[in-house]
C-alpha cells in the first residue's frame, strides 16, 4: 500500500524510478511473428536500380505537380514535384539520385487497385551527385523557431512513414504549442513479418532519439513516450540505452496484434481513449512513427530530404530476407532479385504486412514513402484462403476485435446491405486490422465484406450529398425564374400605363395599344423611346455585347464538373 | 507471371468449425463417463442411435437442398446436437424416442431454418421439448441406479448383463431373453429424477455422503446426479479455458439460480421442504449442462456481453421459477428455448462499448459529449 503510494507520488512528480502503468489491449491476437528471418543481417543499401518510378501520390491528399520536364537532368535531392494547396501546400518530392527524367505519365503504382497512376520515371546516371541545396543541416536546431523547422520538414517531403502517409508538417502544425500533453512515438510495429522499425531502432537509436528531441522542440509536449513491444529485445535494449538520461520515457508493452494501431497504442500507454470520430489531439496526444522521427532528424540536422526508407523484404520465396534501405521509387522486383528471389516459388507479393497489406498486381510496383514491407510468399507460406462457410456466431471475432465491435452482426449488415444496422453497430469505427478474419473458424473474409459495405455507405452518402446539392441548385433556379418573371410583369405593367410619345406613332414603329395586351405577348422593352433607327441599332448592338459578356462571365463561373461539393464554384448566373 | 490477388488479411489461424465442435464433444466426455458409471449403458445407446439418425438425416436434407453434403457432415455439429439431446433423454427409453428426437432436432430445429448458424432455437432443445410435450411418460421415466435387481440382488449396470438389459429395454424386439426374474416393463424399474422423487425436499445426497465420509462414487449412494452435474461443470471450465465459450452466460445463469434458491431456501421461513436446497438446484438438476453446454450455444445466444449477461439472468429466472412453481419436471430446456426467442431482441438492444465511447455508467452522468461528431 505504502509502496503503491510512493509510486503514485513519484509518478505525479515525474521522478525517475516510476513506471508508467500499461493498460491491456482490448481484444487482439497473437499471429506468428516471422520477423527474425529478415533480422539475421544488418540493414543494407542495394546498388542503384536501373530505373526509379516516383508516383506523384505517396501520401494522403491531392497528388503533387511535377516541376521538371521530360529529358531534364536532375541531381540527387533536387525537387521534382511540389504540392500547391491544402494539406500538401509545402510538401515536396525529390529525386532520390542524380539522373535524367525519362517519362512523366501513367505507370503501375503501389495501390491495392493495381491501376496505373501519374508518376515520374527517373533513369539514374550512376554518379549520385547531390544538389547544392542539400546537406545544409542546422548546427543548432534547438535555437531555431518551430515554424522554421516545420518549413524544413515539409520541404524535405516527410510524411508519416508508419503507413498512413499524412504530411508530418501539417500534423505537427495542427497541434498548437502547449496543447499536446503527450508526444507518443509509435515503435510497436506489431504486424507479423514487418521488421523495418525494429532494424532501424537496433542500429540507429541515437539518431531516432535526436529526431524525437526535434519533434519535442516543435510540439513542446509535457511528456514524451516511446513505446515498443517486448518481442524485440535488441531494439528495446538500444532504445533503453539511447534514451537514458533524456526525458524521453521508454515504455515496453506486451507484444500483441494490433497494439501498434494509433488509437490502440494510445489507450495502452495512456489509458485514455480517443473519442469516437475525434483525433488524438483532442485528448492532448500526438502520435508519430519512429521512422518519421528518424527522417526528421535527417532532414533538419543533416539537411537530407526523404530519399529512402527502410523496407523489410522477406518471404520464403527469397533466399536471403533482409531489411533494406531502399530509395523511394525502387521497383519491387529489383529488391526481390537483390534478396535472391526464386521466381518459380513466388505465389503472391504482399505490399505491407500479412494482416493489413495488399497484394501487388505487378512485380515492378515501386517502393513509396509508406511501403514498410514486401512479402514474397510461397504457396505453402500463405496458402489461398479456404472456402467460406456459414457463420456459427461463435464469438471468437468479438473476443479478437480491438474496437469492441460485434463482427458477426456487422457481417449480417454487410451481406444484406443494411446500412442502418451497420451504422448502429459502428461499422465506420472498424480499423480493418483483420483480427476477426484471422480467428474466424468458418474462414469468412470479414474485412472484405466490411470494406464493400463501407464503400457502399460512402457512395450512398455522396449520392445523398450530391442530391441535396442539386436540389438546392434547382430551388434557387426556380426562385430566380420566378423573380425574373415577376420583374418582367412589373415592367410590362409600368409600360402599359406609361403614355406613348406621339412621335412614335408618327414614325410608325409603335402603335399604342387600345386595350391591355395579352400577358404572354412578348413586349419589346427598350424600344418605346426609339425614334431614330441609328440610335436603335446602336442600342441593339450594345445589348448584344452585354449579353455576350454576361455569357462569358457565366461560363467562367461554371464549376468543375467533377467537383460537386456544395459551396464550391457557386455563382448565380 | 500471375500473382495471386486477394483482400487482406492474407493469413489465417488454423481453426475450424470442426475444431470448435470437437472441443464441445470433448467437454461432454467427463459427464458421459460419470453418467455411464452411475447409470449404465443407456446413455451410450441413446448417443449412438441419435448420432446415426442425425448424421443420416442431415446428409439427406443437404442432398435435398442441393448443397455439399460432406463439408456439412464433417463440421460435426449434428453430432453435438445428438449428444446433447441424448443427455436429456432418459436412458432406457424405447429406440424410437432418440430417433424421433434427433430427427426433429436436425430437420425442424436446424435445417428448416437454413442449417448451421441460422437456427433461432437450440436444435437439441427443440427436439427435447417436442418429445417432452408429445411423450411425457417416456421422457420422465429415468433409470435410477440400483433399481435393477434380480431377486433382490442388484445388477451391476456395467457388466454384459447390464448392457443386455439396457439393449433389451431400448429395442424390445431384439431376440435377447430378458433376465429371468426381472420385470422389464418400463414403468417397473424406472424412477424419477431426484427432483420429482423428493419433490424438491431432498437433502443433497452428495453433501450427506461427503459429511458421512466418502462413498461418493458408490452407485447405491445416489450421488450420481450431483456427480454428473459436477462433471458438466468441469467440461464447461475446459471450454472456458479453450475460449470456446465466454464466462458471461454460465456465470449469470449459475449466479441467478444460486441467488434465487438461496433467497427462497434460507429467507422464507418454513419453506425448506418446498423450495429445495441450493446445492440440489445447482448440481442435482440439469442446471450445469444448461449453463455450460446448452445456453452457451452461440448460434441461438446474443452476441454482446451485456446481452449475454441478461440472457443468462433470464434463463436463470426461468429455470428456477418453472422448476419450483411450474408443472414440468425440469425446466432447463424450456427456459433455454424461451430465452432463445428473446435473443434477437437482446442483439437489437445491446451493443458493446466501442473504442472511444463512454462507459455505460458514464453515459448516465451529465457531462461532456464523448465524440466530436457522433453518428
Amino acid at each position: 500500500m505504502i509502496s503503491r503510494l510512493q509510486h503514485t507520488l513519484r509518478r505525479l512528480r515525474r521522478q525517475p524510478g516510476y513506471r508508467r502503468s500499461i493498460n491491456r489491449l482490448r481484444g487482439g491476437i497473437h499471429p506468428p511473428e516471422n520477423k527474425t528471418q529478415s533480422l539475421q543481417q544488418p540493414i543494407v543499401s542495394p546498388p542503384l536500380p536501373p530505373r526509379l518510378v516516383l508516383p506523384l501520390l505517396q501520401h494522403i491528399g491531392p497528388p503533387l505537380r511535377p516541376c521538371v520536364q521530360i529529358g531534364e537532368r536532375v541531381q540527387k535531392g533536387q525537387v521534382i514535384a511540389t504540392g500547391d494547396h491544402g494539406i500538401v501546400a509545402r510538401l515536396a518530392m525529390h529525386a532520390p539520385t542524380s539522373g535524367t527524367i525519362a517519362a512523366i505519365g501513367d505507370t503501375p503504382v503501389s495501390h491495392p487497385s493495381g491501376l496505373p497512376d501519374q508518376s515520374i520515371t527517373l533513369i539514374p546516371d550512376g554518379e549520385d551527385t547531390w544538389h547544392p541545396d542539400c546537406l545544409q543541416g542546422l548546427q543548432n536546431p534547438f535555437e531555431h523557431e518551430p515554424e522554421d523547422l516545420l518549413e524544413r520538414i515539409a520541404a524535405a517531403g516527410i510524411v508519416g512513414l508508419g503507413g498512413a502517409g499524412f504530411p508530418t508538417a501539417i500534423k505537427l502544425a495542427a497541434s498548437a504549442q502547449g496543447a499536446i500533453d503527450t508526444l507518443l512515438i509509435n515503435a510497436a510495429e506489431c504486424e507479423p513479418y514487418i521488421a523495418a522499425d525494429e532494424a532501424l531502432m537496433s542500429e540507429r537509436a541515437a539518431e531516432i532519439v535526436m529526431g524525437i528531441r526535434l519533434l519535442k522542440h516543435i510540439v513542446q509536449p509535457r511528456h514524451c513516450v516511446i513505446a515498443t513491444e517486448d518481442s524485440k529485445p535488441a531494439a528495446v535494449a538500444a532504445i533503453l540505452a539511447a534514451t537514458a538520461g533524456t526525458d524521453i520515457e521508454p515504455v515496453i508493452i506486451p507484444g500483441r496484434y494490433p497494439s501498434g494501431g494509433e488509437k490502440q497504442l494510445i489507450s495502452i500507454v495512456t489509458g485514455k481513449e480517443v473519442p469516437r470520430g475525434g483525433r488524438p489531439a483532442d485528448i492532448g496526444i500526438l502520435c508519430s512513427n519512429v521512422g518519421t522521427a528518424y527522417a526528421v532528424h535527417r532532414a533538419i540536422t543533416l539537411g537530407m530530404p526523404l530519399l529512402s526508407r527502410i523496407t523489410t523484404v522477406t518471404g520464403t520465396a527469397l533466399q536471403q530476407p533482409r531489411n533494406i534501405e531502399a530509395l523511394i521509387g525502387t521497383p519491387a522486383d529489383y529488391l526481390l532479385q537483390f534478396c535472391g528471389l526464386r521466381p518459380s516459388e513466388l505465389h503472391r507479393l504482399i505490399v505491407g504486412g500479412p494482416m493489413m497489406g495488399f497484394t501487388a498486381h505487378q512485380l515492378d510496383t515501386p517502393i513509396i514513402k509508406t511501403s514498410n514491407c514486401l512479402i514474397a510468399a510461397t504457396r505453402t507460406e500463405l496458402p489461398p484462403l479456404p472456402p467460406e462457410q456459414d457463420c456459427i456466431r461463435c464469438g471468437l471475432c468479438v473476443q479478437a476485435c480491438p474496437v469492441g465491435l460485434l463482427p458477426q452482426l456487422l457481417l449480417v449488415a454487410s451481406k444484406t446491405s443494411d446500412h442502418e444496422l451497420a451504422l448502429k453497430q459502428g461499422l465506420p469505427d472498424c480499423i480493418e486490422c483483420g483480427a476477426c478474419s484471422y480467428v474466424c473458424p468458418s474462414h469468412i473474409p470479414l474485412v472484405q465484406y466490411y470494406r464493400a459495405e463501407k464503400g457502399e455507405m460512402r457512395e450512398r452518402g455522396e449520392k445523398r450529398k450530391r442530391a441535396t446539392h442539386w436540389e438546392r441548385r434547382y430551388e434557387e433556379h426556380r426562385q430566380r425564374v420566378a423573380a425574373r418573371a415577376a420583374e418582367q410583369q412589373a415592367r410590362r405593367e409600368r409600360l402599359v400605363k406609361a403614355p406613348v410619345p406621339p412621335s412614335a406613332a408618327e414614325v410608325g414603329y409603335w402603335t399604342p395599344p387600345t386595350d391591355t395586351p395579352p400577358a404572354d405577348t412578348p413586349v419589346a422593352t427598350g424600344n418605346t423611346q426609339v425614334i431614330d433607327p441609328q440610335r436603335a441599332k446602336a442600342e441593339i448592338e450594345a445589348a448584344v455585347r452585354r449579353v455576350q459578356e454576361r455569357k462569358r462571365a457565366r461560363q467562367q463561373a461554371i464549376p468543375d464538373s467533377r467537383d460537386l461539393t456544395p459551396g464550391d464554384g457557386e455563382q448565380p448566373p | 507471371m500471375m500473382l495471386a490477388v486477394n483482400s487482406s488479411p492474407h493469413t489465417l489461424r488454423s481453426g475450424s468449425v470442426t475444431r470448435v465442435m470437437l472441443l464441445v464433444l470433448l467437454a461432454c466426455v467427463p459427464a458421459w463417463l460419470t453418467f455411464t458409471w452411475f447409470f449404465g449403458w443407456g446413455l451410450t445407446i441413446n448417443i449412438v442411435i441419435g448420432t446415426c439418425t442425425a448424421l443420416l438425416l442431415e446428409g439427406i436434407v443437404m442432398r435435398l437442398r442441393s448443397l455439399p453434403v460432406l463439408p456439412c457432415l464433417r463440421d460435426s455439429s449434428a453430432i453435438v446436437t445428438a449428444v446433447l439431446l441424448a443427455f436429456a433423454t432418459p436412458p432406457g427409453a424405447p429406440w424410437w424416442i432418440p430417433v424421433l428426437g434427433a430427427s426433429l432436432a436436425v430437420i425442424v430445429g436446424k435445417q428448416a431454418y437454413g442449417g448451421l448458424g441460422h437456427n433461432l432455437f437450440n436444435p437439441a432443445m427443440v427436439g427435447y421439448f417436442a418429445l417432452l410435450t408429445a411423450f411425457p411418460l417416456h421422457m420422465t421415466g429415468w433409470n435410477i441406479p440400483g433399481a435393477q435387481s434380480i431377486n433382490g440382488v442388484p445388477i451391476d449396470p456395467l457388466t454384459l448383463q447390464g448392457l443386455l438389459i439396457s439393449l433389451s429395454v431400448t429395442f424390445p424386439f431384439l431376440p435377447f431373453e430378458p433376465p429371468r426374474g426381472l420385470d422389464v416393463a418400463v414403468d417397473g424399474f424406472s424412477a424419477a429424477t431426484p427432483l420429482l422423487f423428493y419433490k424438491l425436499a431432498a437433502q443433497s445426497s452428495l453433501l450427506e455422503q461427503w459429511q458421512s465420509g466418502g462413498a461418493l462414487f458408490e452407485r447405491s449412494a445416489e450421488t450420481g446426479w450431483e456427480m454428473v452435474g459436477i462433471a458438466f461443470a468441469l467440461g464447461g471450465l475446459f471450454l472456458l479455458w479453450k475460449r470456446v465459450i465466454t464466462w458471461h452466460i454460465p456465470l449469470s445463469i449459475i449466479a441467478t439460480v444460486l441467488a434465487l434458491s438461496c433467497a427462497f431456501y434460507f429467507l422464507v421461513p418454513g419453506s425448506q421442504a418446498i423450495y429445495g436446497s441450493p446445492i440440489l438446484h445447482l448440481f442435482g438438476t440439469a442446471t450445469m449442462i444448461g449453463a455450460f453446454l446448452i445456453a452457451t450455444d452461440p448460434v441461438s445466444a446474443p452476441s454482446s456481453s451485456a446481452g449475454k449477461l441478461l440472457y443468462g439472468v433470464l434463463i436463470g429466472v426461468l429455470i428456477y421459477s418453472i422448476r419450483v412453481w411450474g408443472s414440468y419436471l425440469d425446466s432447463v430446456g424450456i427456459a433455454v428455448i424461451l430465452a432463445n426467442a428473446a435473443s434477437p431482441l437482446f442483439d437489437m438492444l445491446f451493443r458493446q462499448r466501442l473504442y472511444g465511447e463512454r462507459h455505460g455508467w458514464q453515459r448516465l452522468l451529465p457531462g461532456r459529449k464523448a465524440g466530436r461528431n457522433r453518428q
